[in-house]
């Protein structure tokens, strides 16, 4: 159990982010090579000042109609996709066993803000699930992979929780909490979860067509 | 014509079924082997990263059902929504490696060409910005392709092809259609000329063909004003004077490319400054945005005026002056492709409070306003789709009658037609004129001169 | 009246489950935290002679109360009069880069790792009170 327990969080981890990254770096390599094989014009009309322009409209909160055509799911969408990064990144249990391992370390969040804030992003997917299943015109968009997509997020904040709180089984659910943190960490280059990426860059082509020849706002 | 349909699927029962004999007979010569060849070809060899991001990207939250005008006129049918339209057309096609049914090509004409305007709405809904509406494009070049184009629409498409003008105008029709309101517009004015293919003429002045067509009222409005404004102006004989392109909206890009190169060609040789353009959405977005590209010009290869910008150049240069400001109320329909489009929007209004004593805005407005529900080639899809088009522009009409207005300016004539018809299907009080028709209503009709 | 047999044997097992948790941990002794200004966890479960007996260190006690000395460790030498926080700082120094945290961290998990044996999850040791 202890070689198991080091593995999934020594090397295993490495490993992820090691084919997050390849992943990621695979991805990005086939789109610009799709761009410059098929639709190199789009260099001609991407423009930085109205990409930035864009990017930064749609990250004032409520700044766009859109999002103020259905607040409560931007705003609790806004408030989870930052807490997605924040929780696990400024952890301090996280931060703690990184130090360990390699002597990084930085500024870390309280425990009990920590808990709160966890509980804030499982409410969210709680929301998102029931969005998706109530709201008609985003469950007639959903697919079961929607769905499966919430469960692997949800899995590792549900776990650390959990385990946080020791309610039960705690080996193992320290052990489902690693495993499921790696499992979306591998999965991100290859599943909708690369909108964290492409996302910039799609919103940005739209920014710089609206702003550069339509001269017309997109937000 | 029902057993042409071979398919196991139920036909779904819908207020909206239409026959529409270019559809019908299209499926009718088709075969699987021609349906999955046509779309695999056009969603693998015609597409690239755009297309592939886009549909990798969407996380289908659905943000982009309340921009479109549609999907809100018909109490919010999930079916209707921006993203539920690509998962009917697209998605299913990719989904079934092109193999898909005669019948899921009926629903996928139906949704591309008479349940989007391809107005761009969508993609400022969309966090990601992705275009939507350049997925339906897509999905009407995979109708062009497969030959199930609507009849009306074709037809002004076969008539591009013929003619390089939507309306089947011979040239000698088009010359005598100019000279006839010259002659009219003489009998007021002494000395006005339309002039015919002047060469070095600062501008090349650039209509649709409908205006020729039924409304050479129009022609004469512009020749007063360029008259009255003292403009070194032409109009060329030639193929190449008609901006309007519905190949740019069927999918038949290879026309489409043509004839926005004829009309740049034609300024070309006439030596022009600038081309000015009437008032109309489609045709600025065929030379200005797509027709422009698809021959390989990334903008404009000659100075292109719309008939707002040039107005507004006209009405606060001094050069064309208000006589008296037009009296009653009056509302401002944004065009998508010029608003949208091109930005166009805060000079529209500039223009209406110039000439206007009383402006109430229509909201959403600018470029959140409600499409037209004519755009994008919906209304060339001619009288099969007309019911169905007044359902779907419920939203539209609401907005309308919300303002109260007597008057409803609409610059583009997509548009105008488009209002016209909502406001006779719904029995609206409202009249529905251009800035043209109102600028010439209004102003000063004495030439100008440099220092009066 | 299989209700109410029910209800009792019920009620026996949770009064027994709740004694029992009272009690064990009330035995439990651990690490002397007081260093730390905030600790946000408990204080590490540990019982000294318990530990030493179960790893059978025989009272070597260098192999933890180690001695470094230029950052080098001093065989045989042990440091058992000594707190671990006289050279382990809260915040690393030029003279000891391992902070007090980490110095107690690695201290146990490394040689439980090593030896399969032992506490190596946060909430093993940081027990939820």
């Amino acid at each position: 159990m202890h070689s198991f327990i080091n593995f999934i969080m020594g090397p295993m981890v490495w490993i992820s982010f090691l084919i997050f990254f390849i992943g990621v770096i695979f991805r990005f390599f086939q789109v610009i090579k799709l761009v410059n094989e098929r639709e190199n014009f789009i260099y001609t009309y991407m423009s930085f000042k109205y990409s930035f322009r864009s990017i930064f409209a749609w990250l004032i909160p409520f700044l766009p109609v859109s999002t103020r055509k259905s607040p409560v799911f931007y705003g609790i969408s806004y408030v989870f996709h930052l807490l997605l990064f924040l929780i696990p990144i400024f952890l301090l249990s996280h931060v703690a066993l990184l130090e360990e391992s390699m002597q990084w370390s930085w500024f870390t969040m309280n425990d009990a803000v920590a808990d709160i804030l966890t509980l804030i992003v499982i409410f969210s997917l709680l929301f998102f699930i029931i969005r998706r299943i109530v709201v008609p015109e985003v469950n007639f968009l959903t697919k079961l992979s929607d769905f499966g997509f919430i469960l692997i997020v949800a899995l590792p904040f549900v776990t650390g929780f959990l385990a946080y709180h020791q309610f039960f089984a705690y080996q193992w659910m320290v052990i489902v909490h690693v495993l499921s943190g790696e499992l979306m960490i591998i999965l991100i280059p290859f599943t909708r979860f690369f909108h964290m990426f492409m996302a910039p860059f799609t919103r940005a082509y739209t920014g710089s067509e609206f702003g550069s020849v339509r001269h017309a706002k997109d937000w | 014509m029902q057993e042409t349909l071979t398919t196991n699927e139920k036909p779904e029962s819908n207020k909206k079924d239409v026959i529409d004999e270019g559809v019908e007979k299209g499926l009718a010569r088709l075969t699987p082997e021609k349906i999955s060849t046509v779309i695999n070809q056009v969603l693998t060899k015609e597409t690239g990263a755009r297309f592939k991001v886009y549909v990798e990207t969407c996380m289908r939250c659905g943000l982009c059902a309340d921009a479109c005008s549609i999907f809100l006129s018909n109490d919010r049918d999930p079916k209707l929504s921006p993203a539920g339209k690509v998962k009917q057309t697209i998605l299913e096609m990719i989904n079934k490696k092109g193999k898909v049914s005669k019948q899921l090509l009926k629903d996928v004409v139906r949704i591309a060409h008479t349940e989007c305007n391809v107005c761009k709405k969508c993609s400022m809904y969309c966090p990601f910005g992705i275009d939507i509406a350049y997925m339906m494009t897509l999905v009407r070049r995979i109708c062009h392709k497969l030959e199930i184009t609507p009849l009306y629409i074709q037809d002004t498409v076969n008539s591009h092809s013929a003619t390089m003008n939507q309306m089947w105008v011979k040239e000698d029709e088009w010359i005598d259609t100019l000279q006839w309101q010259e002659e009219d517009a003489r009998e007021e004015f002494e000395n006005l000329r339309i002039p015919l293919d002047k060469d070095g003429a600062d501008i090349m002045y650039s209509v649709i063909a409908p205006e020729p067509k039924f409304q050479a009222g129009l022609i004469y409005q512009t020749a007063v004003i360029m008259h009255a404004a003292g403009l070194d102006w032409t109009m060329p004989s030639t193929p190449g004077w008609d901006n309007s392109n519905m190949a740019m909206f069927t999918g038949d890009f290879e026309i489409s490319g043509r004839i926005a190169r004829a009309h740049y060609e034609t300024a070309t040789k006439l030596h022009v400054k600038k081309i000015v353009m009437g008032e109309c959405g489609h045709a600025f977005r065929s030379v200005y945005d797509v027709g422009n590209r698809w021959v390989g010009w990334a903008m404009p290869p000659v100075d292109l005026v719309h008939a707002i910008d040039f107005y507004h150049d006209l009405l606060t240069s001094g050069r064309i002056k208000v006589k008296e400001q037009y009296k009653k109320t009056v509302t401002l329909h944004d065009p998508c492709n010029v608003s949208r489009g091109r930005g166009l929007h805060n000079k529209a209004r500039e223009i209406v409070n110039i000439l206007c004593e009383s402006f109430i805005e229509m909201t959403p407005n600018r470029e959140h306003n409600y499409c037209c529900g004519a755009g994008g080639g919906v209304i060339n899809c001619g009288p099969p789709w007309k019911g169905s088009r007044m359902i779907n522009n419920r939203e539209k009409k609401e907005q309308l009658e919300r303002t109260g207005a007597q008057v409803l300016i609409a610059p583009c004539h997509n548009c105008h037609s488009g209002l016209e018809d909502i406001v006779h299907h719904y029995g609206l009080k409202m009249e529905i004129k251009f800035l043209g028709d109102i600028i010439f209503e209004v102003m000063e009709k004495t030439i100008y001169q440099k220092d009066s | 009246m299989m209700k109410l047999k029910r209800l009792i044997f019920m009620s026996a097992v949770i009064l027994i489950i709740t004694a029992f948790y009272a009690y064990s941990r009330e035995e439990i002794p651990t690490i002397d935290n007081i260093v730390f200004d905030h600790p946000q966890r408990s204080a590490a479960v540990f019982d000294h002679d318990d530990h030493n007996e179960k790893a059978m260190l025989e009272d070597d006690c260098s192999i933890c109360h180690h001695v470094y000395e230029n950052k080098k460790l001093i065989k045989d030498e042990s440091s058992e009069d000594y707190l671990c926080s006289e050279c382990h700082f809260l915040k690393p120094t030029p003279e000891n880069a391992i902070p007090l945290r980490m110095a107690f961290h690695k201290q146990c998990k490394e040689c439980h790792f090593e030896s399969n044996k032992g506490p190596v999850l946060c909430g093993e040791c940081h027990i939820k009170k």
